[in-house]
């Protein structure tokens, strides 16, 4: 049964796992975690049927579901799944189980309020991915600050209470002008053609003055840069990442950061396609800062989450990259790159914290040799900075490479043209694939080579659990990077359609790469 | 004039009012003071009840005309002051036995019926001056500590200058006019004539100081620090909203144009940003949402720049949600017997690992006022800044925005307080109460009701 009612009754699980935790006794810690982890795997289970039976060669959504919800204001609870969002959604699904197992060991404080939350944010994290309302999205987006707030202000570092408000009253700007933005839009479509309606497909085609569309996607903007995080917004995401719980890092580099670019993908281009393609250059730019600047602070750090967390910066400056390059290969890349960077930023995060339940510090000049004290772990590792710098076979090569093609395909005509900003841009976009190689290879060889030596020895090497859960991982990465054409088939009709929105032209003129 | 036009349309007073009698007069039978408390809570159900029938009957009459009138859009406020009054009884138990507690409650509850239905100034400024009253001996009776006088007396002067205001602009409007209809108020909105703007702008001066607008709302943090939880929730929840109420009925649906814009457009703004802002610095709990309150008041008059069709919509809604998360935290506060301890926000440290569920209702409370979604209070923001935007004022739509903004901070640090610090050693361990337990359900029912489903009571309005 692959219907609306699956995709609904994934949407809905976690608040049915937060009442199930909510009503068991207290002290059962371990029950708790279980039943966590049931659910979650449940939810990925069905969440993986959906995604078999989503029809790749039909436009538009699945597994809709559009109830009226506040009528007068026309206003709808509908959801579902499109090319854009099918391959999020699994992500979110996939790290669900991995966050809870991951956490088994490292959260002993407050374990029902700890998986309430998770499940929590779990639920909103889904809802803004499948949210077709503007209304209901904004809802979802800005549900997702209470769980976070408390996940890093509870369970987080020594600064946390700096970290977890700072993260808060950055993302909370940036959403209170988009929600100003949202009631013109939805005021001004009012106007113009009589429809009351939030739901994204009437409000595609506004086709609002060009001045109105930059105020718009100003507003827009703003919120979704803070997010993903753009340079020079991105100071809030070293303080959150480094002083959040593994599992807070994990879901803030895993799927959160994704809601960024996601939100440019789905609403903030489509949207306001026009002056989308007036602030071209200027999005290229600063996509291509992002690269650099964030590679270049990664190089420079010397805690090992603070490093993660810069190169996040660098690796979501690709997905702006393919997405404003509006060329097909581009956008599909910058999908995939999403994808990638959540499993492998994801998978390092829950490294970085198993390292740290064992040696209490993050430091990275208090380790060396890990590859002969714990072998398993250095394998792993391994790995997933091999597929963080882009290694082919790995997904992270996937995704850059398609971005970088993307860049490329689209700067080339106008560098014919005589026009040579993009290319020069693409050209040194490059560089952050080799700035990537040099702080992860960094970072792997003071932490695996050398002379070994760590605090808090003798160590213990990976048990099953943990193991269980890398290669869950790394079997992804390597899935995506061998089989890309499987999510590419998935997302391609959508990134078309994106594409066409977003360049205004017709299907027919479409030039095929 | 029909008596049983007066009777029907009438009944949630009449019963309000029989109430007060029975009190008085079981005071002078009855030794016991308990009894009080059972026949009030009946009384302010009984009255809910009718309220609520008269308006699911669409009953709508003038028993008095053109002094008082009753419709669906005055039953449903009614109904609602009324039964945000229920919570506010049951947690004021512990604080007031005596019967009087309860006589001047139900006088104050009167007189805000009474405003919601004027149509003259007279049963206007009648019921005002009957909700208001009460409630200064009201913050006087509490008398925990010595502040509680200072903040009566503060209180009492400021009421009484607002007071005085009101009667300065409903003469001007009269001489104006020559009549005491409250239309007159919105026909001097579009005069030109001095006489007609003075006395508008003076009965808008009056409200609102009686809703502690900036400059206007030095009275406020003091009043509500100084009197006790369940006086100072009456006060953030009934009071404020029968303040508003008495303005929208002034308003009607009248478009508010020229100098008055500025009017119910800076102050508020200023409201919102200065209370926001002051909100941060406070220590004592109360003082804090008599800021946030400051802050609210300006969101709700922002509703007014509005256009009139939407603006009965926007406020009432506000005020009941508003309303409803407000006594959400006063009745889910722990309570101890030394006031200053159980004030300061300090007591509310470490309070998950105390009491997780006082403290997982108190954050939703927080988060609520802050206007943060899925929880009712975005929807109720969203509602009034919609109808200002609609109205043409993008500009201070946004600056109303980023003024809200600045309020996220002091609510999160409540949560803050009890969800992340360790147990302070001044933490209160008040053993929980069953009253509040019952208060407690009685506002989470409608809270989570009205974020799920606000169109629910949307589609009423």
């Amino acid at each position: 049964m692959a219907d609306s009612t699956l995709l609904n009754l994934v949407l809905w699980l976690p608040i049915l796992g937060i009442v199930a935790i909510a009503l068991l006794p207290r002290g059962r810690d371990s029950l708790v975690r279980n039943l966590s982890l049931a659910v979650m795997l449940l939810q990925l289970a069905m969440t993986a049927i959906l995604y078999v039976h989503f029809d790749p060669s039909v436009s538009g959504l699945q597994f809709a579901t559009n109830q009226p919800w506040i009528r007068e204001w026309g206003i709808g609870y509908n959801i579902g799944l499109d090319g854009i969002n099918v391959l999020l959604v699994a992500l979110t699904a996939f790290l669900g189980p991995l966050v809870v197992a991951g956490a088994f060991s490292a959260i002993q404080k407050d374990v029902k309020l700890f998986y309430a939350m998770v499940f929590f944010i779990q639920f909103a994290m889904l809802g803004t991915f499948l949210a077709q309302d503007l209304f209901l999205f904004y809802v979802f987006w800005e549900a997702m600050l209470i769980p976070m707030f408390l996940i890093i202000g509870i369970w987080g570092g020594e600064r946390r209470i700096y970290a977890t408000i700072k993260f808060v009253l950055y993302t909370a700007f940036g959403s209170i002008l988009m929600l100003a933005a949202v009631i013109y839009l939805v005021y001004s479509l009012q106007q113009r053609t009589g429809i009351n309606s939030f739901a994204f497909v009437d409000l595609y085609g506004s086709d609002l003055p060009l001045r109105t569309q930059m105020w718009l996607l100003a507003a827009f903007g703003l919120s979704f840069a803070i997010k993903v995080p753009i340079v020079p917004l991105h100071t809030w995401l070293p303080d959150a990442h480094v002083e959040a719980p593994t599992a807070g890092s994990v879901i803030l580099a895993g799927v959160l950061l994704k809601m960024g670019t996601y939100g440019f993908m789905k609403l903030g281009f489509p949207l306001f396609p026009e002056a989308t393609r007036a602030c071209t250059p200027v999005l290229m730019t600063l996509a291509v800062i992002s690269i650099v600047y964030g590679a270049c602070l990664a190089l420079v750090q010397n805690d090992i989450k603070k490093i993660i967390a810069y190169s996040s910066i660098s690796h979501l400056g690709y997905v702006m990259l393919g997405l404003v390059s509006l060329d097909l290969v581009g956008i599909q890349g910058a999908i995939v790159q999403m994808v990638s960077h959540g499993l492998v930023a994801g998978g390092l995060f829950l490294m970085v914290g198993m390292i740290y339940e064992r040696c209490h510090t993050r430091d990275l000049a208090a380790y060396g040799g890990l590859a002969k004290l714990l072998p398993v772990f250095a394998v792993f590792f391994a790995i997933l900075t091999l597929a963080s710098i882009g290694l082919p076979t790995t997904s992270g090569f996937t995704g850059e490479f398609m971005a970088l093609l993307g860049a490329f395909n689209a700067a080339w005509p106008l560098h014919e043209a005589g026009y040579d900003l993009p290319l020069v841009l693409a050209v040194i976009a490059v560089s952050g694939v080799v700035l990537g190689a040099l702080y992860m290879l960094r970072l792997a060889q003071q932490l695996l080579f050398g002379k070994a030596r760590a605090p808090h020895q003798p160590l213990t090497d990976l048990n099953t659990r943990e193991r269980v859960i890398l290669v869950a991982i790394v079997a992804a990465v390597f899935t995506i990077g061998l089989y890309p054409e499987e999510p590419l088939r998935k997302t391609e009709l959508a990134a078309r359609e994106y594409q066409q929105i977003v360049t205004g032209t017709a299907l027919d003129q479409e030039s095929l790469p | 004039m029909n008596w049983h036009d007066v009777l029907t349309a009438m009944l949630p007073e009449h019963i309000l009012l029989a109430g007060m009698v029975l009190l008085l007069c079981l005071e002078i039978v009855s030794g016991r003071d308990r009894d009080g408390f059972f026949v009030a809570l009946l009384t302010v159900a009984a009255a809910a009840v009718a309220a609520c029938d008269l308006f699911a009957q669409g009953y709508a009459g003038s028993p008095f005309a053109g002094h008082f009138s009753v419709s669906p859009m005055t039953s449903l406020p009614k109904a609602a002051i009324l039964a945000l009054t229920l919570p506010v009884l049951l947690i004021s138990r512990d604080d007031f036995a005596e019967t009087r507690y309860y006589v001047l409650l139900l006088a104050s509850l009167y007189g805000a019926c009474l405003l919601v239905s004027s149509d003259s100034f007279l049963t206007l400024f009648l019921g005002i001056e009957l909700m208001s009253l009460p409630v200064y001996v009201l913050v006087l009776l509490a008398f925990l500590r010595p502040e509680s006088t200072e903040a009566a007396l503060k209180y009492l002067v400021l009421g009484g200058a607002a007071t005085a205001t009101l009667l300065m602009g409903v003469s001007l409007l009269y001489g104006w006019s020559g009549s005491l209809g409250i239309t007159a108020f919105t026909s001097a909105l579009s005069a030109t004539q001095p006489l007609a703007t003075g006395g508008a702008v003076l009965v808008v001066a009056a409200l609102l100081l009686k809703a502690a607008i900036v400059p206007f709302h030095a009275w406020a943090p003091d009043a509500y620090e100084g009197a006790s939880v369940p006086v100072t929730a009456y006060m953030a929840t009934v009071i404020k909203a029968g303040v508003l109420l008495a303005a929208l009925r002034l308003f009607g649906t009248a478009l508010v144009t020229g100098p008055m814009v500025s009017l119910l457009a800076v102050l508020p703004l200023v409201s919102m940003a200065w209370g926001n802002l002051a909100a941060i610095r406070q220590t004592s709990f109360r003082r804090m949402i008599a800021y946030s309150s400051i802050a609210h008041a300006g969101y709700l008059y922002y509703a007014f720049l509005g256009a009139g069709p939407g603006r009965y919509q926007a406020i009432v809604f506000y005020l009941i949600v508003y309303g409803v998360m407000n006594l959400l935290a006063f009745v889910a506060l722990p309570r101890s017997v030394d006031d200053t301890r159980q004030d300061h926000l300090d007591a509310l440290q470490g309070l998950f690992h105390r009491q997780p569920v006082a403290a997982l209702v108190i954050a939703a409370a927080m988060l609520s006022l802050a206007g943060i979604p899925p929880l009712p209070g975005f929807a109720a923001k969203f509602l009034i800044f919609r109808n200002v935007l609609a109205a043409g004022y993008t500009t201070y739509a946004v600056l109303g925005l980023v003024a809200s903004y600045l309020g996220i901070y002091f609510y999160l640090r409540v949560i803050q307080y009890m969800f992340m610090s360790a147990e302070s050693p001044d933490a209160v361990r008040g053993r929980p109460r069953r009253l509040a337990f019952l208060a407690t359900v009685l506002c989470l029912v409608p809270a989570i009701l009205l974020s799920f489903f606000p169109g629910w009571l949307l589609d009423r309005l």
